[in-house]
């Protein structure tokens, strides 16, 4: 009834699996059917919920195979990502810092912040990286900022002045720890829902079965 | 004048975007996309706004390929023979209707660069950029314009961001980020 | 005639990628091809105001560079308008994982076909 059908054919997948010759993990009571052997490495017992996770996400009942999830695992990736990640949250703070005087700012800065995240869970296996995240530190960041940001601006308000006007505060140079300290508000909000955005979206519908790796 | 460098960029885009639409895989699309974007934040550089450049190839090239990749990944990619999909003959003819009727105003349009536009020679733009440094101590007039000039549009849309958030979360049904 | 076009290419490319962001909203079958061709409109959009703001031979807007600046105005716009062009992107793919859920299908006229069915 549909032209789009789940694509076996996945040849992007199929390149950096080093580990296509391991035995597949069954270890779970909702895969009944028969699947191919999938990416996952078996070396801890979380790995085996990854690898169930993958083939039942995006599953189709039209076609008897199940494409494997977006989680390969690769080493040169991980390696990869190890060396860098520092760096990146670095350039990330940077950008944020130096909006003040040069290119960059709360939005750039907080953006390259999220990427961090978003290359561990692409690296690593996105569930482990979720675990790792936890629930509340996305939620945290978000309202952290938002509160901070709203501060800032009302609360030149009940000094007297308009909104967000920095010269209120009587503190030396208001207007420039002001202008930065909104910055970093505004990073803050826009890594934690970067970070949440992503985790959001791979997680899906609260009540599907699976769960990308 | 355009240099042969902006001609090349301009080229470029214009072939990711007419890629990406034409390609029947969403994959490839995907991908399209994101050199598109990758161009564009090319040319936002050229025309002096590394600021937009910044936040274009972060967002665009970056965060938004990752969503539609994840997106394809929890969906279906369609499956098929054919590189190419078939072209819709009346969204063609929409499309190039379009284009035709924003065409004509092109003639009334300053030409690009010139020092005498609208845009460059109004007051508030002057104002902002004589006394940026003096009212609000940054030395980046982007800056001060989103911080302090007009700090409300940013507050705005810090909270459209944060109930982008929340929509997905009721979207999806979900309790928490968890 | 020629010379007047050629001086204003940049805003011929805007209005060529607003056809090609309509083409592939109205065209596309696709429920995510269409969420690129609104990127690729709203991209088309950015060009058009960012090039309003242009001088040419001129610096960016940062107070450090030798005057004459480009208008910093266009810019802090288009800033918000990316952030919230990628809000609404995230939002309407949250939407289609959620129509695949319901419907098994992103294909624009099979998912018109299960809707006149129910």
């Amino acid at each position: 009834m549909t032209d789009d059908t789940t694509d076996p054919t996945t040849d992007d997948g199929e390149q950096d699996r080093p580990t296509s010759g391991e035995p597949q993990e069954s270890a779970d009571p909702v895969a009944e059917k028969p699947r191919e052997s999938v990416d996952s490495v078996a070396e801890e017992p979380r790995e085996s919920v990854d690898s169930v996770a993958e083939e039942s996400a995006g599953g189709d009942e039209l076609v008897a195979e199940e494409p494997p999830g977006p989680y390969v695992e690769s080493p040169i990736i991980m390696a990869t990502v190890r060396i860098i990640t520092p760096f990146v949250f670095t350039l990330g703070l940077f950008v944020m810092f130096h909006g003040a005087d040069s290119s960059g700012g709360g939005f750039q800065g907080g953006v390259i912040v999220g990427t961090v995240v978003l290359m561990l869970g692409i690296a690593f296996g996105i569930e482990v990286t979720r675990e790792w995240i936890g629930p509340r530190l996305p939620v945290g960041l978000v309202a952290v900022g938002v509160l901070v940001f709203l501060t800032i601006g009302v609360g030149s308000v009940l000094l007297g002045g308009d909104f967000l006007e920095y010269e209120e505060y009587g503190i030396h140079h208001a207007s420039k720890y002001g202008i930065e300290l909104v910055e970093l508000a505004i990073g803050l909000i826009v890594a934690g829902i970067v970070t949440g955005l992503f985790f959001v979206i791979a997680g899906g519908m609260a009540d599907s079965e699976g769960d990308l790796a | 004048m355009t240099t042969p460098i902006e001609a090349g960029l301009l080229v470029f885009v214009l072939a990711c975007g007419v890629a990406a639409a034409l390609l029947r895989d969403v994959l490839a699309s995907i991908i399209a996309f994101s050199a598109y974007s990758l161009g564009i934040a090319i040319i936002w550089v050229f025309l002096r706004a590394p600021d937009v450049g910044l936040t274009e190839a972060a967002v665009g090239a970056g965060i938004m390929t990752v969503l539609f990749l994840l997106t394809i990944a929890k969906t279906v990619r369609p499956a098929g023979e054919r590189t190419f999909e078939r072209v819709d003959v009346r969204a063609l003819g929409v499309a190039v209707a379009l284009v035709a009727v924003l065409s004509t105003t092109l003639f009334a349009l300053p030409a690009v660069g010139a020092a005498d536009s609208a845009v460059a020679t109004d007051a508030v733009t002057e104002h902002y950029l004589e006394n940026a440094y003096d009212e609000t101590e940054v030395k980046n007039a982007v800056t001060a314009v989103l911080a302090a000039y007009r700090g409300f549009d940013t507050l705005g849309e810090a909270v459209v961001v944060y109930a982008a958030g929340v929509g997905l979360l009721v979207v999806l049904k979900k309790e928490a980020f968890e | 005639m020629i010379e007047a076009v050629a001086d204003r290419v940049y805003y011929l490319v805007a209005i060529l990628l607003l056809g090609i962001g309509t083409y592939m909203m109205i065209g596309n079958r696709n429920l995510v091809k269409k969420v690129i061709g609104m990127n690729v409109f709203q991209t088309g959009i950015f060009l058009f105001l960012i090039v309003t703001a242009y001088v040419t031979d001129a610096s960016p807007p940062l107070l450090t560079a030798p005057e004459p600046h480009v208008s910093p105005l266009p810019h802090v716009l288009i800033l918000t308008a990316i952030v919230v062009g990628v809000s609404l992107t995230a939002v309407a793919l949250g939407l289609i994982v959620r129509i695949y859920d319901e419907y098994g299908t992103l294909d624009e006229d099979a998912i018109r076909e299960l809707v006149a069915d129910e």
